[in-house]
């Protein structure tokens, strides 16, 4: 199937999302709450395009638009341009700390507001992708909470979780670096919860927390791994240069 | 002569004490001693939907009805059965008595197709729903190819009665289209709307014609299991449902093999937790799989994936309400009712400053006055009328020069607000538009499911504007923006609730921008209702003494002797407005805080 976007015509499979076919042509979409690991999401409104067919034009949100019909997409129409620097407007107030929201102002020029209210500082946009991703791994321990206006992420009761295992999933997929990770001497500080962590023993370094390493052992119904990842990848590797004489 | 005492016993009845009118009731005709010429027998029904005059009690036949009865009147009542009527009860228009609802002003113009049984049927009783062609419709349809039933829906141009007003056939058509079972038809009882009650009505009054309107659904498209969503706070609703489910399935008329015919259809029954966001198509079928109640992008309809990602109609209960109708008396009879567009009736509870209150269902396409005026009867006070709110929260406001506007779906839309579930209410000139704004963007902002940037954050910056602007704190250039952010919001929110959730702010500022421009430019509130602006001084001119507004005063800012003119202390005064509700003579003069009289 072929489709246009921005007037190039480009190739796409039914049923494809406009943000892949986009960034498989070259054509920039900003976006923020989207994952490849974890897609669908479809809440920070940042990637909105004009999708044409038949004549008709709506604003749809490009990660989760799905291609089902020849059509036409401007990712930069006078609409998209306007509506998406009110998004990033209300992102921005939302989270002032972040500077990856503040960059995507700078770049698509988006005003400032002074008339709205702005929050102390914050980097978090309650995309909840940090949610999805502790879901997906089955540990559960963080979710969104409230609705509306109230939103936020957190822990039950906002106490630190009897079920997070301290992976850190949640701080690597946040768009705005909003997960505070405090990575000690021993021991991992995340949701308010100290977990120690294992040393790799062959350079030292920590290897993750004891928590999920267990939790990945049990899964795996192996030992305690005792390297790091970056020994254990350097270790096969060692042993398949070994196998194959290089 | 067997007489049939018809206890209206819905929820607001019963809040009114309508229980204990029916044990009284029934005290009295034992007491009073088995008359072999006159038989009586009790019966609880549904909501008459006149509920500020209730409890209500109809006597059958012949339809007498009495208003706000007491258990001391069933001495009365009783007594006087088949003989004169109990003239204290009847309701009174314009001083006249009436006798039956026909003659009421407020049920006469009424054409009830949903509502057909509520009132005259126990709701508890299959027997009661029988008697009045009860499953006949199903019994029809059963025997009806899956094609001819869908296109008798189609035929009779009925739309989803939940809002949106899609036609309930082709979305029928749509999901008998697909043949990835199991298949899922689903009722949404999930009424949120502030001030309505429409579908309460339908599930505590008449629970076999929304079950009766899910069979017939489920045999078009092929389906053997159905839910209904019901919020937990609708406590006799859910009880009758669930009665009602029983007692069909014991009868044969669901479970697994309907009349017989091997066809089958389970029912349960889901509780909403109270989000109003669950009333969202998607968001409504998370809460049932368990998940959270957020939408999600529909761009993929629910008809196609829907429930567990397969197949599923979703029918509001109103709608569904309709259907056994169309099947009995065939689409094209149905469609004869409304206009082209916007066939059938629609049930609207009318709430505010109108002098009846209620749930009434009318024709499509009859005009705003003919309900306000006609049916309503006009505004409390005869004060002045400023605008209807239509459609719920994010509805739009309606102001008095379009009265003559027909109610339809799509009038009202292209006027910026919507026919909604068919919430209505109507407001006098002492109603602030700004503040009216504000109240609904406060609702949404609450009750957004918080997902998307611009429902969530865009409702979070209207509201701290909205708030400014009633407080005082307006500033030049704050209409512009409230406008600006509307439009964003309209355009790139997720879902249905974020896609209108402007809807108020708009109409009011393009109906009503002068109110805007007094609170931002002059610091007032025209109406005199923004208490941080708005004082209030009596009109020595005009005050009587007759002490009515001392008595309102709820924090005794108002000093005065009976027969003199009194005097609002303003440091003492809360602006709560209760002293001008309670004054007859229009002394009270609403000032700006500070001592600046109005222009009025």
């Amino acid at each position: 199937m072929l489709i246009k976007i921005d007037g190039k015509e480009c190739g796409c499979k039914h049923g494809e999302f406009i943000l892949e076919v986009a960034k498989r042509n070259g054509i920039e979409i900003p976006n923020l709450c989207h994952h490849e690991g974890l897609p669908g999401q479809g809440c920070c409104r940042v990637c909105i395009v004009e999708v044409e067919i038949n004549g008709w034009r709506n604003i749809v949100t490009a990660c989760v638009y799905p291609l089902e019909r020849e059509c036409e997409v401007f990712t930069n129409s006078p609409r998209v341009i306007k509506q998406r620097a009110m998004v990033l407007a209300l992102l921005h107030s939302l989270a002032p700390g972040s500077s990856e929201v503040s960059e995507l102002c700078e770049k698509y020029n988006v005003p400032s507001y002074r008339r709205f209210v702005k929050k102390n500082d914050t980097k978090c946009i309650l995309c909840g992708l940090c949610a999805k991703a502790c879901e997906s791994l089955g540990t559960g321990a963080i979710s969104t909470v409230n609705r509306g206006t109230g939103k936020a992420v957190t822990t039950p009761y906002g106490e630190p979780s009897y079920e997070c295992v301290g992976c850190a999933s949640c701080a690597k997929v946040c768009p705005t670096g909003a997960i505070m990770v405090e990575e000690g001497a021993g021991s991992r500080k995340i949701w308010g919860k100290k977990i120690p962590l294992l040393k790799c023993k062959k350079c030292g370094e920590p290897a993750g927390t004891y928590m999920e390493l267990r939790r990945a052992a049990e899964k795996l119904g192996e030992g305690m791994p005792e390297l790091c990842e970056a020994c254990r990848k350097k270790e096969i590797a060692e042993k398949l240069a070994s196998i194959y004489g290089y | 002569m067997n007489y049939t005492i018809l206890v209206c016993c819905g929820t607001g009845c019963i809040a009114s004490g309508s229980l204990s009118v029916v044990e009284a009731l029934q005290n009295e005709i034992n007491s009073q001693g088995a008359n072999a010429e006159v038989l009586k027998q009790i019966k609880k029904t549904g909501c008459n939907g006149f509920c500020e005059n209730g409890p209500i009690v109809k006597i059958m036949p012949g339809g007498i009805s009495y208003y706000k009865v007491k258990p001391k009147d069933a001495k009365a009542i009783i007594a006087q059965l088949g003989d004169e009527p109990v003239e204290a009860l009847l309701y009174r228009d314009k001083g006249k008595a009436v006798l039956t609802q026909k003659e009421n002003p407020f049920y006469a113009p009424q054409v009830k197709v949903a509502l057909r049984n509520i009132g005259e049927i126990d709701p508890c009783s299959l027997d009661d729903y029988l008697a009045r062609g009860g499953y006949d419709a199903l019994k029809k349809a059963i025997n009806m190819p899956p094609n001819d039933i869908i296109a008798e829906v189609e035929a009779s141009g009925l739309r989803g009665r939940g809002g949106a007003g899609f036609p309930t056939g082709r979305k029928w058509r749509t999901a008998a289209g697909y043949d990835n079972y199991p298949k899922y038809v689903v009722c949404n009882g999930d009424e949120g709307d502030p001030g309505a009650f429409m579908d309460r009505s339908i599930l505590e009054g008449d629970p076999h014609t929304v079950l009766e309107g899910m069979a017939i659904c489920a045999l078009a498209i092929g389906a053997n299991e159905g839910y209904l969503y019901i919020r937990d706070e609708y406590g006799l609703a859910l009880k009758h449902v669930e009665k009602a489910i029983c007692d069909a399935e014991a009868a044969g008329f669901l479970g697994s093999n309907i009349f017989g015919s091997g066809k089958g259809l389970n029912l349960s029954v889901v509780r909403g937790g109270g989000a109003f966001v669950c009333g969202e198509s998607t968001a409504l079928m998370a809460s049932i799989e368990g998940r959270v109640g957020e939408p999600r992008a529909k761009y993929i309809r629910s008809v196609q994936r829907g429930l567990w990602n397969m197949p599923t109609v979703l029918n509001n209960v109103e709608t569904l309400a309709n259907i056994p109708v169309i099947i009995n008396n065939g689409g094209k009879n149905f469609a004869s009712l409304g206009t082209e567009k916007s066939a059938g009736t629609k049930v609207f509870a009318l709430v505010g400053k109108v002098k009846r209150t209620g749930l009434v269902e009318v024709p499509m396409g009859c005009s705003l006055r003919h309900l306000i005026y006609d049916i309503g009867g006009g505004i409390i006070g005869g004060r002045p009328f400023k605008a209807v709110q239509t459609g719920g929260p994010s509805g739009g406001c309606i102001p008095a020069d379009m009265l003559n506007l027909p109610v339809d779906f799509d009038t009202l839309t292209s006027y910026g607000a919507m026919m909604g579930s068919g919430g209505m209410i109507i407001m006098d000139d002492r109603s602030c538009m700004v503040e009216v704004a504000r109240y609904y963007v406060n609702f949404l902002a609450g009750e957004s499911c918080g997902k998307c940037t611009p429902c969530r954050e865009g409702l979070r910056q209207m509201l701290a504007i909205l708030t400014d602007i009633c407080e005082g704190r307006g500033k030049e250039g704050d209409v512009e923006l409230l406008e600006e952010i509307s439009e964003t919001v309209l355009d790139s929110s997720l879902c249905a609730l974020g896609k209108s959730a402007p809807n108020p702010v708009i109409t009011t500022i393009k109906y009503f921008r002068g109110e805007y421009d007094a609170h931002i430019k002059e610091k007032k509130c025209p109406a005199g209702v923004c208490t941080a602006i708005t004082g209030f001084e009596i009109d020595a001119a005009k005050c009587t003494g007759c002490t009515l507004c001392k008595k309102s005063c709820p924090v005794s800012a108002i000093s005065g002797t009976a027969k003199s003119a009194h005097e609002i202390n303003k440091n003492i005064c809360i602006s709560c407005g209760a002293c001008r509700e309670a004054c007859r003579f229009e002394a009270i003069k609403t000032v700006q805080k500070g001592g600046l009289a109005n222009a009025d």
